[in-house]
């Protein structure tokens, strides 16, 4: 039976798709023969030929109608109507170019701004390292004072790994800057470091070659020398992807080093944001640095990030308990004289998703973001509900029209849908390249020095998913009841209806819509203006320093492997080529960057003029040569700076103003003494040795050497000498170009010490920048997602007005015949746009008190209660509205009287 | 006088399907032809007649052929095919039991 039954029927099916025309115009002509044989028939029954015709025409009840019920017995109907939806759908939505790209860009506006914070919420936050069964993996780390997430000590590592039980194993990973040679060009790559058995734990297996192992974590290599892996794009760069890279060999900081396998394409490391182009075992930390005589460096050095993979059937909680039940032997053995450690706290947590220095910064910002951004798309997604209800409206004749000629609700429904889905497609495909596109621009403005942050925000699967389902809950949201409402119109009632009646439900879901607009978009700028005014803030917050033409650089020393007589040697000969080089004012050497926040607390203690003793642990040391102060522009209050004559003489120093209150309280700090202290701060004061006095020759302004933030350091600046810098030395010139200061770094490294790479050169504004750039990233966020919310207000009080203005065109027309004055008009306009506002402000301002409150950690100079912000904002939102409403209150001066009361 | 629409569709495809096994018909004249062999007491109204048959010839049952009438003028006939006489066959059957069935009931001595 079904051979044959399909025989017939599928000719007459594709006939049905395909030669559409042909087969309408023939059911025309069959009906047609139809009615003409009933004609006759009555003919010769007795009628005229009118009668006739007109009983054969009732008789069949609707010719049109008929054919589409003929055409409905046809099983392939719904994918002609589908495209004949979408053909009608695109004719209409071309017809009205206004009205569609609207429409799309408020979409895409709203499902970009959530695709854009997603994207980055996912990366920085929820990103899963990719290794197997990322969740039983856990992470340990340090805590000090309020400060989380802090690395290791390499003792610490190793009593951990003695003693705890919850994991199989646990590794040690540290980023490293390597050095290396290739055909004479001399790079700085950035790599990481691995104890051996870390591939193990993360079960990591490479995409060519193989790991390393333990055996090969041994100090001065393995058995086979010293192995390391690449990372994928560094391969694909400078191998070309090529299988020959592996067995070739690499200088890295003077040694060669076989290549034994390459890591899989999308694992960058275990430390988010850097990427690790070269991973080598830990012990390599020997040849970068200096080796130490413990195996992981000494106590009170926390340089590595430790991750764990649990045991089947152990837990966050068990590693937790598990670490608070050995922490006390842990600690005998990590730090047996208990002077490094005191301060800090162990915790466990889990380790799936590594370790991210932008997690702890932006977590609650993007956060937060996320649920103002959220709000955003529920409003975009009500201001394209009013104008899609507005066009519906608009065309409601045209759908009583199509439902007298037989088209059925179902239809109806069906083909307004169609439009709604089209326009919610476009949305959604420019709302995921905005985002996208937002996303990059966004992570780009993280990294202003070195390399930008390797954090992948191209549109994953989830994200994908979310905008997604984003858009789809946007057309139910927005469609459905314009939709429903177009399906419902009954031809005999709208046909006669006037314009006005039907348009008035749409205006009254506007008349919610714009205040809740207004309450979300004071909001949004309020925190705009906040965070705005914080990054203003630090960057003229008083900072101690002078940044304008200053040039700072670091130059990595390591790989022409110095003794630490030479590397002083090196650096004062590097600090002699500065001073003297064309276009440079002065120049200094530096103990490290300013305003990084990596420091070295120091004991330094005083003996007042009665003999107080006033000591101080946390002592700031700045190194510095003469020109310092010059340099960096930090002020001398009293006194004087250092002169050449100093470096031949005993030690001097000079304290900042904080230091020199905190030593000397109530008398003047030039020309006494402060000692630097021994291990016991109870003995400061006895036993004075000269040896460890050094005389206060001046007092210099207080510098944010930690943050901006945070309360400046005490400081106590002694000469600087050029030796124990290590091998990192940093130095900062004065010049009025920028460019002549790089050359001259640039010139005085490649005479005094080549062999050595190229230095990282940037300005001290850069620096600054960079510090700042979390507060930059969250003010750009809140400033455009504050614009869209404003853009969206103004256009959906311009829809409601400008709808308001035409339905009452006739009242209006009435109005201004009989005598009214144009100002009274407008007046009327604009008091129904404020009318709005208000509304919207008086719930709006309250919501953003509230929600400010949340911000507070993020703030700084600026109270999240201040009067002043939420002032300047009301009065904006004010000013736009006005603006907005004069556009409709204007044309509604253009009305002419007579016209609009024929108008209907 | 009861109107075929009155029926279940089934039995106004039976009908239809019947007169085509007689002879190839266009539309207009197998409403006339029911209506004569069935002494005018089924008549099909026009606007049940074409979606029904559109439909017979979406499953096969019947074919279409547009061919000239007596009068020379163009007009759509539609004949059995093998499928449909088989499904006639059938659905002929079906009604000769059913039929029976009522009309024992309908026939029940009143007590």
């Amino acid at each position: 039976m079904w051979p044959e039954h399909w025989i017939y029927t599928i000719p007459l099916r594709l006939r049905s798709l395909f030669r559409r025309r042909e087969a309408d115009q023939e059911l025309d002509e069959e009906l047609r023969y139809h009615v003409e044989c009933k004609t006759e028939e009555h003919i010769t029954r007795g009628m005229t030929l009118q009668e006739a015709r007109r009983a054969a025409m009732l008789e069949i009840g609707g010719v049109e109608k008929r054919k589409e019920e003929c055409r409905d017995t046809r099983h392939v109907n719904w994918i002609q109507d589908l495209l004949q939806d979408v053909r009608y759908a695109l004719r209409m939505l071309r017809k009205s170019p206004g009205f569609t790209a609207v429409t799309v860009l408020t979409l895409a506006l709203g499902i970009g701004a959530n695709t854009a914070i997603f994207s980055l919420t996912y990366a920085v936050i929820l990103k899963s390292l990719p290794v197997p069964n990322p969740d039983e993996l856990v992470r340990y780390s340090f805590s000090e004072s309020g400060v989380s997430d802090l690395s290791i000590s390499g003792p610490a590592y190793d009593a951990l790994r003695k003693h705890e039980t919850v994991d199989q194993d646990i590794l040690a990973w540290s980023g490293a800057h390597l050095t290396v040679r290739e055909n004479g060009n001399v790079t700085d790559v950035r790599g990481a470091l691995i104890t051996g058995n870390g591939f193990r734990v993360l079960e990591l297996v490479p995409y060519i070659g193989r790991t390393f192992g333990e055996q090969d974590d041994a100090p001065g290599g393995g058995p086979n020398g010293d192995q390391a892996l690449l990372g994928f794009s560094y391969w694909k760069q400078h191998f070309d992807g090529r299988k020959t890279a592996l067995g070739q060999a690499l200088s890295i900081n003077g040694r060669s080093v076989r290549v034994v396998g390459v890591l899989p394409p999308d694992f960058d490391g275990l430390i988010a944001p850097q990427q690790a182009d070269i991973v080598l075992p830990l012990s390599f930390e020997e040849i970068i640095n200096t080796p130490t005589p413990e195996r992981h460096g000494p106590p009170g050095d926390n340089w590595l990030t430790v991750i764990g993979r649990l045991k089947p059937g152990e837990s966050l909680e068990s590693a937790r308990a598990n670490l608070q039940a050995t922490e006390k032997i842990v600690r005998e053995e990590a730090d047996p004289s208990h002077r490094f450690m005191g301060g800090l706290q162990f915790h466990v947590e889990s380790g799936g998703s590594g370790r991210s220095f932008l997690r702890a910064d932006y977590s609650q910002p993007l956060l937060i973001l996320e649920v103002l951004v959220g709000l955003l798309l529920l409003l975009c997604c009500a201001n394209a509900a009013l104008l899609m209800l507005a066009r519906v409206t608009g065309r409601f004749r045209e759908f009583a029209v199509r439902g007298a000629l037989g088209a059925s609700r179902g239809r109806l429904l069906r083909q307004m849908l169609t439009e709604v889905g089209i326009l919610a497609a476009c949305g959604l495909g420019l709302g995921i390249w905005l985002g996208w596109a937002a996303a990059r621009s966004l992570v780009s403005m993280l990294g202003t020095i070195g390399e930008p942050p390797a954090l992948d925000v191209t549109p994953q699967t989830p994200i994908l998913a979310f905008a997604a389902g984003a858009t789809l809950v946007s057309v139910i949201v927005a469609g459905l009841w314009p939709a429903l409402r177009a399906s419902r119109i009954d031809p005999a009632l709208d046909l006669k209806r006037s314009e006005a009646v039907s348009s008035f439900s749409s205006n009254r879901l506007g008349t919610w819509i714009v205040p809740a607009q207004v309450a979300l978009s004071i909001t949004l700028l309020s925190s705009a203006v906040l965070l705005g005014g914080t990054f203003i803030h630090l960057l003229l917050e008083h900072s101690g320093f002078r940044p304008d033409g200053v040039t700072i650089t670091t130059v990595d020393l390591s790989s022409v492997n110095p003794t630490p007589k030479q590397a002083g040697r090196d650096v004062r000969d590097i600090a002699k080529a500065l001073k003297a080089a064309p276009g440079v004012e002065a120049s200094t050497i530096l103990s490290g960057l300013p305003i990084d926040g990596d420091w070295t607390a120091s004991h330094y203690f005083s003996l007042g003029k009665h003999g107080a003793v006033h000591t101080d642990m946390q002592t700031w040391v700045e190194p510095a040569s003469p020109a310092y102060f010059e340099v960096m522009g930090t002020r001398i209050l009293e006194g004087r700076g250092f002169t050449r004559a100093d470096q031949n003489g005993a030690r001097v120093c000079v304290l900042s103003l904080s230091a020199a209150a905190y030593f000397f309280p109530n008398e003047d700090a030039v020309g006494r003494f402060v000692y630097s202290g021994g291990e016991d701060p109870q003995k400061d004061g006895q036993d004075l040795d000269p040896r460890n006095a050094c005389r206060v020759v001046g007092v210099s302004e207080d510098a944010r050497f930690l943050s901006f933030r945070e309360a400046p350091p005490r400081v106590l600046y002694n000469l600087a000498t050029g030796d124990d810098l290590g091998t990192q030395a940093s130095f900062a010139v004065r010049s009025s170009s920028a460019r002549l200061a790089a050359e001259a770094i640039r010139n005085a490294v490649r005479r005094q010490v080549p062999g050595v790479p190229d230095p990282e050169i940037f300005t001290f504004n850069e620096l600054i920048e960079n510090h700042l750039e979390k507060e930059r990233m969250l003010m750009s966020l809140s400033v455009s997602f504050g614009c869209v919310a404003l853009l969206l207000v103004a256009l959906g009080l311009y829809g409601v007005l400008a709808r308001s203005v035409t339905l009452r065109t006739k009242e209006i027309g009435l109005r201004l015949a009989l005598g009214a004055r144009p100002r009274d008009v407008v007046m009327q306009v604009i008091r129904r746009g404020l009318h709005l506002v208000i509304v919207g402000a008086i719930v709006g301002v309250p919501v953003a008190l509230a929600s400010m409150r949340l911000l507070k950690g993020l703030l700084f100079g600026i109270n999240p209660d201040n009067p002043v912000a939420f002032a300047m904002v009301v009065l904006l939102v004010f000013v736009v509205v006005v603006g907005v409403s004069c556009i409709p209150a204007w044309r509604s001066t253009k009305v002419d009287p007579m016209v609009a009361l024929r108008h209907e | 006088m009861s109107k075929p629409t009155d029926l279940v569709q089934g039995t106004l495809d039976l009908l239809l399907l019947k007169i085509l096994a007689l002879e190839p018909l266009n539309g207009f004249a197998i409403s006339q032809r029911l209506k004569q062999v069935s002494g005018d007491i089924l008549q099909v109204s026009d606007g049940s007649l074409y979606p029904a048959l559109h439909k017979l010839e979406q499953e096969g049952w019947i074919s279409a052929e547009w061919k000239a009438t007596p009068n020379n003028r163009r007009a759509k006939f539609y004949s059995l095919t093998r499928l449909g006489r088989r499904h006639l066959e059938k659905e002929a059957e079906n009604w000769g039991r059913l039929s029976t069935a009522i009309s024992r009931v309908v026939k029940l001595k009143e007590a």
